[in-house]
């Protein structure tokens, strides 16, 4: 047994290079997710019937479908319409467009629940639009909103275990490789059992210290 | 009255929430120095009045001019862009109810927010001024807490301060002391006292009818989204000129002989 | 894509809803075991059940089946495609569980309990009568989402073999080089199931909201 992890450390940087590729692709998909997620909910509160009715549609439905699925019409179902991806390509865009569904549910939800006051006093002090939203709307919602964007963060990074299907090399992947090289899989797989542990506890970490943050405002 | 320029001049305003009509044709100007109370019975409109002055509430008719400039609405007779309306409503400030005091910034930076990110202007001096509206409300010791700390009455100062922050031409204070414990709005009264005397131009909706007696320059007297009576404290709380208003003072009229508790 | 080939869709649609509420049926009872050992706050243990969810929140279920799948057999334990799915998803599910048992625990009103103890019921009775039927209700919201969020996983099994809705599409587009239109059927058959959970957590919500607005 003690063999076993001796070869997974040999096999040390595949490992690596499949965390880096998660933590990559679960940042810059998350911090995508947020940004577009920004624009979403806004659509959603809309007194606009149809706008927040399409965005309601969009919303709905990624809820309705499984990532995998998602992932795999992305990658190998658009094609059909002429769209081709590269797995990297494929992979990112479905992370994103698939958890900006969940942010804007997150943050509408969070939004719903703030106080209507501190916003109108925003309006009446002068702000307007993207101020007012920055400034105002923006830093309480996100505080409130810590924890709930926190645990997604957490189901982001474990969808993005699933793009091992379109062969993108991130950690479950990498823990793949190593086992059908050497035939180690329990010390493959739960060396990358533990490295996904590891990156969680990293963003409960970051979330109790922004609930720290928003508990001195409460 | 002060010097008889007219700060805020109200013609005409009607607004209406849906089969409600909860203002219907008001008017009523503000001179310079004046601190103008807003009483009447609650669901009269007065807190809608005060809304469509800045148009946070955008009125259906009539025209509110500020100094002279018409709120909300351009020279050709369109609704105003945000920005526009912005640059007009900076120069209004408002105290509100719940106090709205901005949960994620410090005391200090509730003082501050506007006046930099707004109007721009100079942060250092900005800081400044906001450190001695804080020692005149009284709370200079609370300018690193955030407002989730403070009580009611210390809220409610930090709102005035804020809205004194960004140096408007007009204050409008919407009930500004009913959200308060009874033992609290003293220490508010005390400090919207002193800004009437020192002849800052304020709108007050209020209940506090001991405040609306000593403090107000002139009664504006509403009654179901109507004004029914504008006349000076002494006569309006001695020798009313409406039915109404009589039935009013009444049932206030043990409060303001003992000189303003909460109704 | 044939006729032929939705059926086949559809006799995977079988096997992955079959797996889900196998998944779910076993995965209940062990996340409220593994909650009340948790608030019973049983040495040892406890700080075991607490590692435990820990770990599995943060394991990708296709990890956690590949590591099953492959690393049982090496030590002697066989186990086929099916066993390894159902074994996966109860250890995932038990762990998400287990955290909404447990917040329902933690709410629990401790006087309530302390009357039960009072009229001299026994720790089993009022387990049994007082705490299990309340936090049962204060839970369903919870357990249903988890119910809905375990069924957009199951795809995954399809990795390892199980000819499960996805297996099956992935099957066919190889077949017919047009993996558009099977794919499409397989959300049309997974979208109205998550949907009527998500929809009957909504309703669950809604309705203890107003019973409470009500009280």
């Amino acid at each position: 047994m003690i063999h076993d992890f001796g070869i997974v450390w040999s096999e040390r940087n595949l490992l690596l290079s499949g965390l880096g590729n998660t933590t990559i692709l679960s940042v810059l998909s998350a911090a995508a997710a947020l940004l577009i997620a920004f624009v979403l909910t806004p659509a959603l509160m809309s007194k606009q019937q149809w706008l927040a009715g399409i965005v309601r549609g969009f919303v709905d439905g990624m809820r309705c479908v499984p990532f995998l699925l998602f992932a795999y019409i992305v990658y190998y179902g658009l094609p059909s319409v002429g769209l081709r991806l590269d797995n990297w390509t494929s992979g990112l865009v479905a992370l994103t467009i698939y958890n900006a569904a969940y942010m804007a549910e997150i943050l509408r939800g969070a939004w719903a629940a703030q106080p209507r006051e501190p916003i109108e006093a925003g309006i009446a002090f002068g702000f307007s639009n993207l101020g007012l939203f920055r400034r105002i709307v923006l830093p309480p919602l996100l505080l409130a909103a810590g924890p709930v964007i926190g645990n997604q963060m957490i189901q982001i990074i474990k969808d993005s275990a699933f793009l091992t299907i379109i062969a993108l090399p991130e950690l479950t992947h990498a823990a793949s490789s190593i086992q059908s090289r050497h035939y180690v899989p329990f010390a493959a797989f739960i060396t990358a059992v533990f490295l996904y542990w590891g990156l969680c506890l990293v963003i409960e970490a970051g979330v109790s210290s922004i609930d720290r943050l928003a508990m001195a405002r409460r | 009255m002060a010097d008889g320029s007219k700060v805020l001049d109200v013609a005409g305003v009607s607004k209406r929430f849906g089969d409600l009509e909860v203002l219907s044709d008001i008017s009523f100007q503000v001179a310079k120095g004046e601190t103008v109370c807003v009483l009447g019975p609650s669901g009269s409109g007065k807190s809608t009045l005060l809304r469509c002055i800045n148009w946070l509430e955008r009125p259906d008719a009539g025209q509110i001019y500020l100094t002279g400039t018409e709120i909300g609405v351009t020279g050709a007779g369109i609704v105003m862009s945000d920005r526009e309306l912005s640059r007009l409503r900076t120069r209004i400030g408002m105290v509100f109810q719940h106090f709205a005091l901005w949960p994620h910034l410090t005391v200090l930076q509730n003082l501050m927010e506007a006046p930099i990110q707004v109007q721009k202007r100079p942060s250092a001096e900005v800081r400044d001024e906001a450190l001695a509206l804080l020692a005149k409300v009284g709370l200079s010791d609370k300018r690193d807490a955030f407002p989730a700390k403070l009580s009611g009455g210390q809220k409610q100062r930090v709102g005035i301060a804020r809205a004194l922050a960004m140096r408007p031409d007009l204050l409008l204070f919407d009930e500004p002391t009913s959200a308060l414990d009874p033992e609290l709005v003293g220490e508010v009264l005390v400090v919207m006292r002193e800004l009437a005397h020192e002849g800052m131009t304020m709108v007050v909706v209020t209940h506090e009818m001991g405040f609306a007696r000593d403090a107000a320059t002139r009664i504006l007297f509403l009654d179901r989204g109507r004004v029914v009576e504008t006349a000076p404290p002494e006569r309006f709380f001695s020798a009313p000129e409406t039915e109404r208003a009589r039935q009013f003072i009444q049932r206030y009229a043990g409060h303001v002989a003992n000189g303003g508790c909460r109704t | 894509m044939t006729g032929g080939d939705i059926l086949a869709i559809l006799q995977g649609a079988v096997v992955t809803v079959t797996l889900s509420l196998t998944g779910i049926l076993i995965g209940l009872p062990i996340g409220l075991s593994l909650a009340v050992l948790r608030w019973a706050d049983v040495p040892v243990v406890a700080r075991i059940v607490t590692v435990y969810v820990s770990i599995l929140r943060a394991t990708p279920l296709v990890t956690l089946l590949l590591l099953l799948f492959f690393a049982l057999p090496n030590i002697g334990i066989a186990i086929g495609p099916i066993s390894a799915a159902i074994l996966a998803l109860v250890m995932n599910t038990a762990a998400f569980n287990c955290e909404v048992w447990r917040a329902s625990l933690m709410n629990f009103p401790r006087d309530q309990y302390e009357a039960a103890q009072s009229v001299g019921m026994g720790a089993g009775l009022r387990f049994r009568r007082i705490v299990l039927p309340q936090i049962v209700r204060s839970s369903l919201p919870g357990l249903v989402n988890e119910m809905s969020l375990l069924i957009k996983v199951t795809p995954v099994l399809a990795v390892v073999g199980v000819v499960d809705i996805t297996r099956a599409a992935v099957r066919i587009g190889a077949e017919t080089y047009d993996p558009l239109p099977p794919f499409l059927v397989a959300v049309a058959l997974y979208a109205p199931i998550v949907f009527v959970l998500v929809s009957l957590q909504r309703w669950i919500e809604r309705r203890q909201a107003m019973a409470e607005a009500a009280a």
